[in-house]
Formats: structure tokens, C-alpha cells, sequence
């Protein structure tokens, strides 16, 4: 049985393509690990600084600061974000270890892992 | 030496640009429009001077819509208010207007930033709630910078690079004529060759009804007699939103450019009274305006227009039609005195600059804005020359009046170059 999303999520993901609202339902319905990779991917690059209309191709490995330009405050925008629409804490210290698009997607889905089962289960 | 103003920029209920705001002053021609809160129509505020072309009702940025010949980074924004917009859009303007760009004043000691904002009570009252949702677990990075009453200085200073002076003022409604007024002191005492004065305000729920329960608005819904300052039948203020911002510059900074005014002088005085009401026979402002006479080297019989900070209020209009009556009527003068807040409403922290901005346009356009929504004079408003409609002569000179909460008046002295 799938737990709905809260309007909350949807609305913070109302400025997103289709398909990331898809990924993040489909995470929210199966808790499938993977498909938090798109919601994470479209974050970091609606938080990245610059002029909305550049849009750079981005893969795993890509770096937030020194390839998106990163700064401390987009950043803690970043995280504040997901960690609400994902319900979860990120500490300090567990942001000072997300270097890439890997590394935070990793942090992500470590974090939401521990549950006792996948929502909805 | 006077410094001199050698640009413009406005974002107002009037206009979006110098050239549309001189036009509207020309053909008195209002920009007053419907509004409605929180979805009520029983509330008493049915109109706003409301700017055109930009959607800001949302506490994001990222919701935010404005003209396409704006284009900021995402860092920039993100700091930003709603009137924090509104007033780097009127910077970008004026610095075009006074032909400089912004490399020209990044990193200039010689370059001043002085800003007048009542800050943000829509984003501070958003980021607090949305901290006490999560029990203060986290909150939005920005939003001291860019909710707090010195926002506008805070987010201007750092895009712009400014070195030599940064500042804010409070004052309410005298708050960015006290930003032209220091910044014609720092200017004068050479510790700055190029000033940037910024006033804004933002237009929303927060911002507006307030006044109205402190009994300050008009209720009407026709714009024509809703802002009708002077009148026997005033009933209030209409509010605005908006950003003006003036370039004042050293006259020998660039002798090439034309510059559209001189800063001649000005003059604060206070009340001594209430926290809201003005003296009853304008003590404070006649004090202001006095003062500011003096520091421009000018008697009443100098000025040629005089720009009143009248907001359509019944005991304000009243009182500095008492300190016009005393500063002019004592040597049998009436210069046109006109209240563009008639065709704005009124804007609060903005309200001075851009009243002083439109003064600029006055001597440097060689017309004097009317009073088009004037039916009836109020006899409490004394023997006031008050043209309907825009007169067709040119202002050697044109004094400008605000008055802010607590009794606080500033008097401000523009004059042909």
C-alpha cells in the first residue's frame, strides 16, 4: 500500500519537471532508493548559484563547489530542502563528507535507509 | 559645492522608468488599482499604488516574475525582499541613466550606498513561522539579511561591491529623504564623491493593513477619491510600493555629464509630540523647513514649487498645510505646492526619494506635477496654491517635505544646475 505525498512535498516540488515528482512518488510508494537520485539531481541544480536560464550537464561525479559554484549558503539551502521534503537530518558533519552529486544522493538514501521498513510497507 | 544628481531610477505605481513617471506627473494620471487580502472583501483597503509588471506576492524568489531586461544570479536574488527587488532594479537603472555601470563603482572608496526600508514583515513573519513549524531545527540561511530593516543596504552593498560607505535609516516615512540628507552632509564634508540613495517598500498584506487598523487608510474605491490630499473630504492614505533611487555625485567628479539637479540643501527638525500624530501646527516640519532654507542659502521667496509630503491623511495634511502657511503665507508667497502621493499613494520609506526624485524630474523636465484629484480644498489646509493640473513652468527650485512616525521631518532643496 503506498503512503500519499504530503501537498507539502508536492508543492515544494511544484517547480520541477514531471518526471522528478514522478521519481520522488515513486520513492515515496516503494521507498526505492533509486529513485531518489533524480529528486537529488534536481535539486542541486535548482540551488546551484548562477542565472537560472544555465543549465550545465551534470553526472555522479560532479562536484558542488567546485564545478557548480557552491557556496556555503546554497548549500544549507540544498540541505534544508531535501531534508524536509525527505523528512530527515543532516548533520554538519555528514555535510562536510558530500563532495559530488554521489556523495550527497549517498548521504540521502543512508539517511532514509535505517527506517524500520519503506514507507507505505 | 553641491553635489548634483546625475541619475534616476524608478520602479513606482506610476511608472517603471523615468521617462513613463515624468509622463504620468505631466498628465496627472494615477496608479492606484483594486486590491484585495487575504481573500476578504469586507476589509476596508480596496486600493493600492501598486507596482506594474512584476509579481512578488510570494515569500520565494523562486516564484517571483518581473521584466525580462532584468537579469540577476540566483545568489543575488535569494537575498532579496520583495522591494529588495524593486530596488535593485531602480539601481540598475540609474547608474545606466547617470552613465556608469556597475564595474564603475565596485570596489570605489570614493562610492557611498545609502538605503532607507522598513525591511520585510511578510518574509520575517514567513521564515519565523516556517522556524517554529520545525521547532527551530532549521531555518532559511537568508533570512535575516533579507527580512530585517536593513536589507536593502545589506544586499545592495554586496552585488554592487560598494567600499566607501554603507548605511541604513528607519526613520518611517522621512527615512529616505534622512538617506539623501546624510548623504548630501558626506558628499559636502568630502568624504565621498558619489552617493547611491535607495528608499523601497514592499506592497502586501504585512506592509499595508496595519495602517489600517491604526485608521490611516482611505476606504474609498474610486481612485480619484480615495488619495486626494488638501481636500475637505481626504479620508486617508492609499499605500504603495515601489523603489526610487538617486545618483548624487561631487560636481567635478564628471563635468561631462549633464546633471539634472543640484542638492542644495536640507533640514531636519522633530515634533517633540506623539508616536503618530504630527504637531497640530506642523512645529516640527516648519523647523525642517526652515533649517533646510538656510543650509541652501535661500529665502521663501526662492522656491519655486514645493513638493508636500501630504499622504491624504486628515490631521496630516492639516498640519503641514499650517507650516506651508506660516514658512510662505507670512511674506504673501504661494508657490505651487503639489502631493504626487494624489497619483502614487503612499509609499513609506519610499515615500521621500521618490518624492525627490519627481521634484529631479520637475526641474529637469521644466514642469511642475498638478493635483488632479483635488475637488474641494479643506479650509483646514490655509490660502495653498494648488494647481489641478500640471503646470506648464519651469522650477528654479523645489522643496521637498517628509514627516515619519515619532515627529521626525526632513526638508530637502533641489535646484536647476
Amino acid at each position: 500500500m503506498s503512503q500519499p505525498s504530503s501537498s507539502s512535498s508536492k508543492s515544494a516540488l511544484a517547480r520541477f519537471p514531471a518526471d522528478v515528482l514522478a521519481a520522488y512518488e515513486r520513492y515515496r510508494a516503494s521507498g526505492d532508493p533509486e529513485a531518489v537520485q533524480a529528486v537529488v539531481i534536481a535539486a542541486v541544480l535548482d540551488y546551484r548559484p548562477g542565472r537560472s536560464s544555465a543549465s550545465p550537464p551534470v553526472t555522479a561525479s560532479t562536484r558542488l563547489i567546485e564545478d557548480l559554484a557552491y557556496d556555503s549558503v546554497s548549500i544549507a539551502e540544498l540541505i534544508f530542502f531535501l531534508e524536509d521534503l525527505f523528512d530527515l537530518t543532516i548533520s554538519n558533519q555528514d555535510i562536510m563528507q558530500v563532495r559530488t552529486i554521489a556523495d550527497l544522493r549517498a548521504c540521502v538514501v543512508h539517511k532514509l535507509a535505517p527506517r524500520p521498513s519503506p514507507p507505505g510497507a | 559645492m553641491n553635489p548634483v544628481v546625475t541619475g534616476v531610477g524608478l520602479i513606482t505605481p506610476i511608472g517603471n522608468d523615468r521617462a513613463s513617471a515624468d509622463a504620468s506627473l505631466r498628465a496627472g494620471r494615477h496608479g492606484l488599482t483594486p486590491v484585495e487580502f487575504f481573500g476578504n472583501p469586507d476589509l476596508p483597503v480596496k486600493l493600492a499604488g501598486q507596482v506594474k509588471d512584476f509579481q512578488v506576492d510570494s515569500p520565494s524568489w523562486r516564484d517571483w516574475t518581473y521584466p525580462e531586461s532584468y537579469d540577476f544570479p540566483k545568489e543575488v536574488l535569494r537575498g532579496l525582499a520583495p522591494h529588495g527587488l524593486y530596488a535593485i532594479c531602480a539601481v540598475e537603472q540609474a547608474l545606466r541613466d547617470a552613465g556608469l555601470t556597475p564595474a564603475d563603482i565596485a570596489g570605489d572608496p570614493e562610492t557611498g550606498l545609502y538605503c532607507a526600508s522598513a525591511g520585510s514583515a511578510m518574509l520575517l513573519h514567513h521564515n519565523l513561522a516556517a522556524m517554529r513549524a520545525v521547532r527551530g531545527l532549521r531555518g532559511n540561511p537568508l533570512g535575516v539579511v533579507s527580512s530585517i530593516a536593513g536589507t536593502l543596504n545589506f544586499n545592495l552593498a554586496a552585488h554592487y561591491r560598494i567600499t566607501g560607505a554603507v548605511c541604513g535609516f528607519v526613520s518611517a516615512c522621512a527615512s529616505s529623504s534622512h538617506a539623501l540628507g546624510y548623504a548630501l552632509d558626506d558628499l559636502r564634508l568630502g568624504r565621498l564623491r558619489r552617493a547611491i540613495v535607495v528608499g523601497a517598500e514592499e506592497l502586501n498584506a504585512e506592509s499595508l493593513l496595519p495602517f489600517a487598523h491604526m485608521r490611516a487608510l482611505s476606504r474609498q474605491a474610486d481612485p480619484r477619491l480615495a488619495s486626494r490630499p488638501f481636500d475637505r473630504d481626504r479620508d486617508g492614505f492609499v499605500g504603495a510600493g515601489g523603489a526610487a533611487v538617486l545618483i548624487l555625485e561631487h560636481p567635478d567628479l564628471r563635468r561631462d555629464r549633464p546633471a539634472l539637479a543640484e542638492a542644495r540643501g536640507w533640514g531636519q527638525a522633530a515634533d517633540g509630540h506623539s508616536v503618530a500624530a504630527p504637531h497640530p501646527e506642523g512645529a516640527g516640519l516648519m523647523l525642517a523647513m526652515q533649517r533646510a532654507l538656510k543650509d541652501a542659502r535661500l529665502g521663501p521667496a526662492d522656491i519655486d514649487h514645493v513638493s508636500a509630503h501630504a499622504t491624504s491623511t486628515p490631521v496630516g495634511d492639516s498640519a503641514e498645510a499650517a507650516a506651508l502657511g506660516r514658512m510662505f503665507g507670512a511674506g504673501g508667497l504661494r508657490p505651487p505646492v503639489t502631493a504626487t502621493k494624489a497619483l502614487t499613494g503612499h509609499g513609506l520609506s519610499l515615500a521621500g526619494i521618490m518624492q525627490a526624485a519627481f521634484g529631479v524630474l520637475s526641474i529637469a523636465g521644466r514642469f511642475m506635477p498638478g493635483n488632479p484629484h483635488l475637488v474641494t480644498p479643506s479650509p483646514d489646509c490655509g490660502n495653498l496654491e494648488l494647481p489641478r493640473a500640471a503646470l506648464d513652468q519651469a522650477p528654479r527650485t523645489v522643496l521637498s517635505n517628509s514627516c515619519g512616525f515619532g515627529g521626525s521631518n526632513v526638508s530637502l532643496v533641489f535646484a536647476s544646475p
